[in-house]
């Protein structure tokens, strides 16, 4: 694989030419504001008068604020549903589509499109679908003789907002999913079928432990995404002016910075959020040398 | 090679004049002076400013006025952001509730010294509407426009019920009475799909503080140290909302309201509501009769809630004479009909408030009733805070709107939380 690849001379300048403009921005776009963001979340500022030094005051107050735990919880809960359910039902997914059915290609877009329509959009819809007296899923509940539930209420609400994340995610797993599994030889197979084994044992003998690098890899994404995940919780749960039934903890940084004046808050909560997150990654990683299988 | 470097040169030099344009104006002695001037609104809004802009540059050769306006979210967030980075606009539109909590934190300039070079300025506005931008060092902001809570009515519901229209005297009970008559379950089906009241109970805006008020009760005290939501007088408005909610079922909670876009009034399912003048161009479209009558009133009397939109100039303004003039023009008779002939909000200025170009706008309904309102009205309060205060209310209490929690133990808490906040901030 390494060889044949390394840029030569001139190339190299014009490797370097070509990432300077993205290295750019990622020095002082992305590591400018975590640096910034750390700063900020020493101190006591309202955005509009200067910053003022407050130690460790607002980590220690993220402890006793009961929204931010909240928020924390709601999304550690979501998280926990969120990145297996996105794992298995892409896999899922992908494993369906990876056969030489007809119209294949319709169902793949089918799949993928959410992944390329507008969150806002899309949750206008779910919420037609949600609604609890002019729902499509209650009209089918009842119709079945059902009891109507109420998606969209504090208790069932996470769950909700839950599947519509997971929904909106397929598309883009899925695509992983299948690069990873074109990539398995087919030889593995015709040589499980010669000594008789079954579609479910193939798929656990030889795709699964094959695969496992695309798993890995679809777990950190879908992970990173859990904890960062907004706009389709947003649009389905929000309330009043600004609220929401489901707070999660980007929710509650938006708030704190943007309504509350509290931008020193805001920035503590970003900043572990950004380190749970940190912590999770490394442990995946060491997870990783264990269980990854590279061919 | 030759091509690929010359393009990106090109892209270089084009990257940079767009930074030099960002940057900023130059300000030339002697040249036309610019002035930023930032507000929230729809298009409709924007294109009314840029007219008194083009009035306002008639008059004045040399300054330049340039717009911009946003919707309301992204307006406060942009704001913002342009004041930490100390450039904001010159002049910018402000909310009165939110008006002390900038003023507080020292961005805006007082007008005074301007004020006193304009005795007689203020003269025809509406004193109500002045009051939410007085401090005790003077007006570091003016009204320009206000807005007083009026109950919106479906008039073919009223009709097809037979029921009279809400006039000028009528109670909370009535109004309870009114709802409960005209809830009905009209195709059959056993379920209720015609509600006779709603109104959002996240601000206090729209009906909680009316209803505390008349029931003889204050939501804040004078100097914004104690929330008074949870005295027995209030309670008493409380337990009437939550009554009519669920036990009349004649006002939809939050989740039922949450189907019909969060406007059962405008989606054709509830028979009144209680909002301010900027619905009406919205309301204008729908396919029913609707009029508008004065709030009921309480065991204390008739009480709405006043609110006005404003301008302040920010102090870090180079130009704070040409910024004031400005503003001066938009509450001169001529600005002001201008305003009027937008038909969301009430002229500040009272000869246009009372003249056709407001009460006989496009849309004819009874816009004499949001002017009578005023005599009484109470002002929505104005603290440092205020956006958290009202959040910790307005989030604390929609479990209690949606069914979830008990009234009276979700006050007690929300009470106390409230205050925590206005102590944070004292």
């Amino acid at each position: 694989m390494e060889a044949g690849l390394k840029p030569l001379g001139r190339e190299k300048f014009w490797l370097w030419a070509m990432l300077t403009p993205t290295l750019f921005g990622l020095f002082f776009s992305a590591f400018g504001s975590l640096l910034a963001t750390l700063a900020l979340s020493f101190t006591r500022w309202d955005l509009l008068t200067p910053p003022q030094w407050a130690g460790f005051a607002n980590y220690v107050a993220l402890f006793k604020d009961p929204k931010y735990l909240t928020a924390l919880i709601n999304t550690v809960r979501f998280t926990a549903m969120y990145v297996p359910g996105v794992v298995i039902v892409s896999l899922l997914v992908a494993v369906l589509m990876n056969r030489g059915l007809k119209g294949i290609s319709f169902f793949r877009t089918a799949y993928y499109l959410p992944a390329v329509t507008s969150a806002v959009a899309t949750a206008l819809v779910w919420q037609m679908i949600y609604g609890k007296d002019t729902g499509i899923l209650n009209y089918l509940l009842e119709s079945m003789g059902l009891q109507p539930v109420c998606w969209l209420c504090t208790d069932m609400a996470l769950y909700s907002v839950t599947i519509v994340n997971i929904w909106g995610a397929i598309g883009e797993g899925m695509i992983i999913f299948l690069a990873g599994l074109t990539a398995i030889p087919k030889e593995y197979y015709e040589a499980a079928e010669m000594d008789g084994a079954k579609g479910i044992q193939k798929f656990f003998r030889i795709t699964l432990p094959l695969i496992t690098p695309s798993i890995f890899f679809q777990t950190l994404i879908s992970t990173i995404n859990a904890f960062q995940a907004y706009d389709y919780i947003y649009m389905l749960t929000r309330r009043g002016q600004g609220d929401s039934s489901v707070p999660v903890v980007v929710f509650s940084i938006y708030r704190n910075a943007w309504h509350f004046s509290n931008y020193g808050g805001a920035s503590a909560q970003a900043i572990e959020l950004t380190l749970i997150v940190a912590v999770l990654m490394g442990l995946y990683l060491w997870l990783e040398k264990r269980f990854v299988v590279y061919e | 090679m030759k091509r690929t470097l010359f393009s990106l040169i090109l892209v270089l030099i084009l990257a940079l004049t767009a930074c030099a344009q960002a940057g900023g104006k130059p300000a030339a002695s002697g040249g036309p002076v610019e002035i930023r001037f930032m507000a929230w609104g729809d298009p409709a809004e924007l294109e009314v400013w840029k007219q008194i802009v083009a009035d306002f540059e008639k008059e004045n050769a040399n300054v330049k006025v340039s717009v911009e306006v946003s919707d309301w979210d992204s307006y406060w967030t942009k704001l913002k952001t342009l004041l930490a980075a100390n450039t904001p606009p010159d002049i910018f539109a402000i909310d009165a509730p939110l008006y002390k909590d900038y003023q507080a934190r020292g961005v805006l300039l007082n007008l005074k010294p301007y004020l006193d070079a304009n005795p007689g300025l203020l003269d025809g506005l509406y004193p109500v509407t002045l009051k939410a931008y007085e401090t005790p060092e003077g007006y570091f902001g003016l009204p320009r426009d206000f807005q007083t809570i009026v109950v919106f009515y479906n008039k073919d519901m009223f009709d097809a019920a037979g029921v009279p229209y809400p006039q000028q005297g009528w109670t909370y009970d009535d109004l309870r009475e009114i709802a409960r008559k005209l809830t009905r379950d009209t195709n059959g089906d056993g379920k209720v799909d015609q509600y006779g009241f709603y109104a959002d109970l996240w601000d206090m805006e729209l009906i909680w503080s009316e209803g505390i008020w008349a029931y003889g009760g204050d939501v804040i005290n004078a100097d914004a140290t104690r929330t008074l939501i949870g005295t027995p007088e209030a309670r008493k408005a409380w337990k009437l909302f939550h009554d009519m909610i669920f036990v009349d079922g004649s006002w939809p909670d939050a989740n039922t309201a949450a189907q019909y876009g969060g406007d059962p009034f405008l989606a054709g399912v509830a028979a009144m509501t209680t909002i301010g003048h900027w619905a009406i161009p919205g309301y204008a479209e729908a396919s029913f009769k609707w009029d508008v009558a004065p709030m009921p009133a309480g065991p204390a009397g008739q009480a709405t809630s006043v609110n006005s939109a404003g301008f302040v100039v920010a102090k870090a303004t180079k130009y704070p004479q040409e910024s004031f003039n400005f503003i001066k023009f938009v509450l001169s008779e001529k600005g002001q009909t201008r305003l009027a002939e937008l038909g969301f909000a009430c002229p500040v200025l009272k000869s246009v408030a009372e003249s056709p170009a407001f009460l006989e706008q496009e849309v004819k309904v009874n816009h004499q009733v949001f002017l009578d309102s005023l005599a009484f009205a109470r002002m929505k309060p104005s603290f440092k805070g205020y956006e958290e205060w009202s959040s910790v209310i307005g989030d604390g209490m929609s479990v209690v709107w949606t069914g979830e929690a008990d009234l009276d133990a979700t006050l007690d808490e929300v009470v106390k939380q409230a205050d925590e906040v206005l102590a944070k901030n004292k």
